[in-house]
């Protein structure tokens, strides 16, 4: 261990207690308590009874079988199950051990020094250890084959030192509190080095289930990892389903009426209009569950160029007053989400540890101030156009049901659906006055302020061109921090300045609803995808 | 009309009467009446061009037929079924179905004929004048026809429509987009048959009367030929019609319409989808409007053939 | 025959050249690129990723340049890699045309089976009930979409009769009786609809023939009606109907997008449908090339058939 180095005192020190330190980061000492014992037991015990095969439905296919070239964006894709990263998540999305079971931050939170699970191998047997760990590390920072999206998880990873077979180092640039939450999956996920020549044909993980087959839009198969080190509170191995068939069927109908007709055992993204009768109507038959909220759909502003940008000066921000007076929170939340949604002032929601219960909205409904602001900023000629993205029905929706409200409160708007890669031309060339989008959850706000609220992000910079010092200067603080309480202040200040400013509107927080057969037993839906969650999700489900 | 006939700007050439633009017109006229006799007797263009004039009816008075703006929501009045006020319900946002209807119909029709308009404007001049000039350029221009043609199915429609939509444009310029994109995808069709027709005109003697006395080909072509191959062309455009607005209705279904709160029937039959199980009348109400639409279109097209083109018709 | 057969294929070619220029001409116009479907939404490329990528998969070549480099690898069989999945581009066709083509082939069955018999005899009852009863139903089959038909068998034999799944494929070299039932509800879709054009077709066809010398011929030779309408008229009638079909078999391998969608079938309209979504460029490239292939063979294998058995078609 190094000079600069030292064991988790360094939370005593800063006055942090061990508790918080555990919530922010994810700590080391639960691995214990866990049960995991750290090594692959030669005779792994199996639950006797538990096993069956488990046919899901998902909303998506995978677009590829290459973890790091494709972020598997749906995280509950069956193939999401064959990979894992660092770190596991919680039922409350906390960080937990998985590749890595013990973790030393330094004082200046640029070296973090990570000790290796012993005995853990990928699917073909080879070992996870600090080597193949680099590897991987190396291959998701290569811009040619890494995505963008896994790849600025680690951006701050100057370098990986390998200390010894089971111990790495990752020298990072910048101070950063925010590591451990990064590094759980996803994004960065872990692949056997074996795999990388055939990666995009069949891929080797390290997860609780191994890849079989991928027929694209038809079939997915993997099969249970008998290998795998978690093990439920008995100390029988899990996960405890042998095989999991999963079939992507994009429409929301077309998936429940599957659940319905015996197709398919589990299905996500239950449809909102069908969710609220079908757990009165089939309750005696399926079971549903509302999966914590996994996402925050916002109405994002062009300040780039335009009528509501900053170069149109107090007028653009008047714009954007009367535009955030215009919008019915509740009759989106009526119209759109069938009254599942929750309504949102900032984008983190009840259920994540980050919820700010006192932040306020700053501009309520109010369609006649609406009116009178527009008037006086002189808008109401200005043309203007929402954009909207067709993959998700409630983004389009939002944009369609927005763009009737902003109609009648006198803005002269209209409203175009385009696919990601005609959006994202769009705004480069700042096409657009205001996008109709949502953002799914990441552990740490930091990946969310950090890539869309400030304003050095390329991200900001392509899509709300938000600029604003103070809030530069509160998300910088933020990361270089461990203390959550302290962390969330700082947050909490970053989003009263966007609920002022307004380069976005929060609007809702995206529902999900799942339903299964009655036979599917054990399971509990987690955040982050049914797969990355200790002791949850499909890793304890089982058939009966 | 007797052969030989030299007033009214026709001209004898030998024996061989060549027919004028107006000969056309007037014999087009006496057909038309003859037409709408036919039209009585038979029964399928009959009941089609009754179903025909009741939609053209009820689209034009779509104003006065109903007060509902198609696209304002009504906060109040999600999902209503059926009532006095809403005589088909409201949709997700409020809105009146009924209103949507007629007003997405109007849309519908007007953007399926226009585009089956431009379809012809230019796919018949491209046919006529490479079934006339034959040889090279008849080649080239055809094989080019082919090539369209040969994308199977809806997948050329659906990537010029793609493309269409993308240069989105508002409103009225946007319906022109889409008119002008499906026109192209259906104008290959105009033009082999259009062609086809010519290259059977073409071995008619007025035809080498006319080159005898050394008439202008293109003048030949346009004003000689063209009016002889009209009624083919004429009986296809309509059941094309019917098909074209299938078409439209498919690719809406699949979210290439024109985005919403526009009221279109393939869209909304796709949002309907939703609430199939709940609210199964809201996919209804469009799915049988387009059955309207196109079995009036087909219909009175069957029937045009029957009258237009007897040789195709029972005998 | 030989002469207009070696004519005909020479004329293949440029079509299929039209057809590919037309299809690289698109994907050029299209706004939005496939890099910026690659790097997704979460983190905004940086612009020496995108030249870097843009190199990687050769798009910063002029288009005529790309053009020539892909039409030169599939003359060698290389249809290159799916920018999306990078997997061979041959593989994913290979995966979602044989879907596609087993649809297309059993609704085009189905609809024969239906069709000829319904039509022959709406024509030999003409003018009666009937008749007008075929006419009526393969008119209103012939208005009705698709989709709409879909969704309501959907309603009807899935979710309240329980009967048929809902959606889904497989392949009926893996479970013959499973597969049938999953191919049943699209296979009614694709039929329905092809069934009432052959039905028309056929009828009119009959018709046709019925007018003509040697029915009369035969009659007066004193063959029995019932032999007359077998063996002389139906089965000339059938020559048009047959061929017909084929060519709307080979339409529909890209016609089948919209019911793809609805049964989650994994064939190669949805495949070339979600690319043009992700301006995954080989794939469309080469999925419209080979489905216009197919098309173009068709046709002229249909051209000859129909020459074969009826000679009286002039060669031109």
């Amino acid at each position: 261990m190094s000079q600069d180095e030292d064991k988790s005192e360094v939370t005593e020190q800063s006055g942090q207690s061990r508790r918080q330190f555990m919530a922010t980061t994810g700590a080391v000492a639960g691995a214990a308590a866990l049960g995991v014992s750290g090594t692959a037991e030669a005779a792994r015990k199996r639950h006797p009874k538990r096993g069956g095969t488990l046919r899901f439905s998902t909303r998506s296919d995978s677009r590829g079988l290459d973890g790091h070239r494709n972020y598997y964006y749906y995280v509950s894709h069956p193939l999401a199950a064959t990979s894992m990263g660092m770190f596991d998540l919680d039922l409350k999305m906390n960080p937990k051990p998985g590749i890595a079971v013990e973790h030393t931050v330094s004082k200046d939170m640029k070296t973090y020094t990570f000790k290796l699970r012993q005995g853990a191998t990928f699917h073909d047997g080879s070992p996870i250890d600090a080597n193949s760990v680099k590897w991987n590390f190396d291959r998701i920072q290569n811009p040619k084959i890494g995505h963008s999206f896994t790849r600025s998880s680690i951006k701050d990873v100057n370098r990986v030192e390998i200390v010894d077979n089971s111990t790495i180092r990752c020298h990072l640039d910048n101070p950063s509190g925010v590591l451990i939450p990064s590094l759980t999956y996803y994004p960065v996920q872990f692949m056997s080095p074996n795999s990388a020549a055939n990666a995009d044909n069949h891929p080797i993980g390290a997860g609780p289930f191994k890849f079989v087959s991928w027929k694209k839009y038809d079939k997915t198969i993997v099969e249970r990892n008998e290998n795998w080190w978690e093990t439920d509170d008995q100390g029988n191995a899990l996960p405890y389903l042998d095989k999991i068939i999963g079939s992507p069927k994009k429409e929301d109908r077309v998936r429940l009426t599957a659940l319905r007709t015996g197709e398919v055992d589990l299905i996500e993204n239950m449809a909102y209009t069908d969710a609220v009768g079908f757990k009165k109507k089939y309750g005696d038959k399926f079971n549903t569950w509302d999966v914590p909220q996994v996402g925050t759909g916002y109405l994002g502003f062009n300040l780039k160029s335009g009528p509501f940008s900053y170069s149109n000066g107090a007028k653009g921000k008047m714009m954007r007053q009367a535009a955030a007076h215009a919008i019915n929170h509740e009759a989106i939340h009526q119209a759109v989400f069938s009254g599942l949604s929750e309504k949102a002032r900032g984008f983190y929601s009840k259920a994540s540890p980050w919820f700010m219960p006192e932040l306020e909205r700053k501009y309520e409904y109010d369609p006649d101030k609406a009116r009178f602001l527009l008037k006086k900023s002189g808008g109401m000629d200005e043309k203007l156009v929402l954009t909207s993205r067709d993959a998700y029905a409630y983004m389009h929706q939002t944009g369609e049901i927005s763009h009737a409200m902003l109609t009648e409160a006198g803005f002269n708007i209209s409203h175009e659906i385009h696919p990601y890669a005609v959006l994202k031309s769009k705004w480069k060339k700042g096409e657009y006055s205001i996008d109709s989008t949502a953002n799914s959850y990441r552990p740490d706000p930091d990946r969310w302020f950090s890539a869309n609220v400030i304003s050095t992000s390329s991200n900001t910079k392509l899509r709300t061109g938000f600029n604003n010092p103070k809030a530069d200067k509160l998300i910088i603080e933020a990361k270089a921090t461990l203390e959550m309480s302290k962390r969330k202040e700082l947050y909490q200040a970053v989003e009263e300045i966007v609920n002022e400013e307004l380069p976005m509107i929060y609007t809702h927080f995206i529902p999900l609803t799942c339903a299964a057969t009655q036979n599917l037993m054990g399971y509990e839906p987690a955040f982050n995808g049914p797969y990355s969650t200790q002791r949850a999700g499909i890793r304890t489900a089982y058939m009966a | 009309m007797s052969q030989i006939h030299l007033d009214g700007g026709g001209r004898k050439v030998g024996e061989i009467h060549v027919p004028t633009f107006n000969e056309h017109f007037l014999r087009y006229k006496v057909a038309f009446i003859d037409a709408v006799q036919e039209l009585y007797k038979s029964k399928t263009a009959f009941i089609g061009g009754v179903m025909l004039v009741s939609l053209v009816i009820v689209l034009l008075g779509t104003p006065w037929l109903t007060e509902y703006d198609p696209t304002k929501p009504n906060y109040t009045a999600f999902l209503n079924p059926p009532n006095a006020e809403h005589i088909m319900g409201t949709d997700r946002y409020g809105r009146d179905i009924f209103s949507r209807v007629l007003w997405g119909g109007r849309r519908l029709v007007a953007i399926a004929l226009a585009a089956v308009v431009f379809g012809m404007a230019i796919g018949i001049p491209y046919g006529v004048l490479s079934g006339y000039y034959g040889g090279l350029a008849d080649s080239v221009s055809m094989r080019v026809v082919d090539g369209l043609l040969a994308f199977p199915g809806i997948l050329l429609y659906l990537l010029i429509v793609t493309l269409a939509r993308e240069y989105h444009l508002e409103g009225f310029w946007n319906d022109l987009i889409l008119v002008f994109a499906l026109g192209f995808a259906f104008f290959p069709e105009v033009a082999r048959l259009s062609r086809s027709s010519v290259l059977i005109e073409k071995q008619k003697e007025y035809v080498e009367a006319s080159n005898t006395v050394g008439e202008a080909s293109l003048y030949i072509a346009m004003r000689q030929i063209l009016p002889n191959c009209m009624s083919p062309l004429i009986v296809n455009a309509t059941v094309r019609l019917g098909y074209v607005i299938l078409i439209i209705a498919a690719l809406s279904f699949l979210g290439l319409g024109t985005p919403p709160p526009t009221p279109d029937w393939g869209s909304d039959l796709s949002s309907a989808r939703e609430h199939m199980e709940t609210h199964p009348l809201l996919a209804v109400f469009p799915g049988l409007a387009i059955c309207y639409t196109v079995l009036a279109f087909n219909l009175f097209g069957d029937g045009l053939r029957d009258i237009l083109d007897p040789r195709l018709s029972d005998r | 025959m030989l002469i207009y057969t070696i004519n005909r294929i020479l004329h293949m070619i440029p079509v299929l050249f039209v057809l590919t220029v037309v299809v690289f001409l698109f994907m050029q116009m299209l706004p939005g690129d496939v890099i910026d479907t690659l790097i997704g939404d979460e983190e905004a490329e940086d612009p020496e990723t995108r030249a870097l990528l843009m190199k990687e998969y050769g798009l910063d070549q002029p288009i005529y340049v790309q053009y020539g480099v892909w039409i030169g690898k599939v003359f060698q069989g290389d249809f290159g890699k799916s920018l999306i999945t990078r997997r061979p581009v041959s593989l994913e066709l290979f995966e979602s045309i044989p879907a596609t083509v087993y649809l297309a082939i059993v609704g085009i069955s189905l609809s024969i089976l239906i069709a000829v018999p319904l039509g022959s005899i709406a024509a030999v009852k003409r003018n009666t009930p009937t008749d007008y009863a075929a006419q009526v139903t393969s008119l209103i089959g012939i208005s009705i979409p698709e989709f709409w038909f879909a969704i309501m068998c959907v309603l009807l034999f899935s979710l309240y009769l329980g009967w048929l799944p809902s959606s889904g494929y497989m392949s009926p070299f893996e479970d013959f009786g499973q597969s049938i039932k999953y191919l049943i509800l699209p296979a009614a879709a694709v039929g329905f609809r092809q069934a009432a054009y052959t039905t028309r077709l056929t009828r009119s066809s009959m018709l046709d023939e019925m007018n003509k010398e040697y029915v009369d011929t035969a009659r007066s030779l004193g063959f029995s009606e019932k032999k007359v309408i077998y063996k002389y008229i139906l089965r000339n009638a059938m020559i048009p109907t047959i061929t017909i079909s084929g060519l709307q078999l080979a339409n529909l391998l890209g016609g089948t997008v919209v019911l793809e969608t609805i049964f989650a079938w994994p064939g190669i309209g949805q495949a070339i449908y979600l690319a043009i979504i992700d301006r995954d460029y080989p794939l469309i490239q080469a999925g419209i090339l080979v489905l216009g292939i197919i098309v173009v063979v068709v046709n002229l294998l249909v051209d000859l058939l129909y020459r074969v058995l009826n000679p009286r078609v002039a060669l031109n």
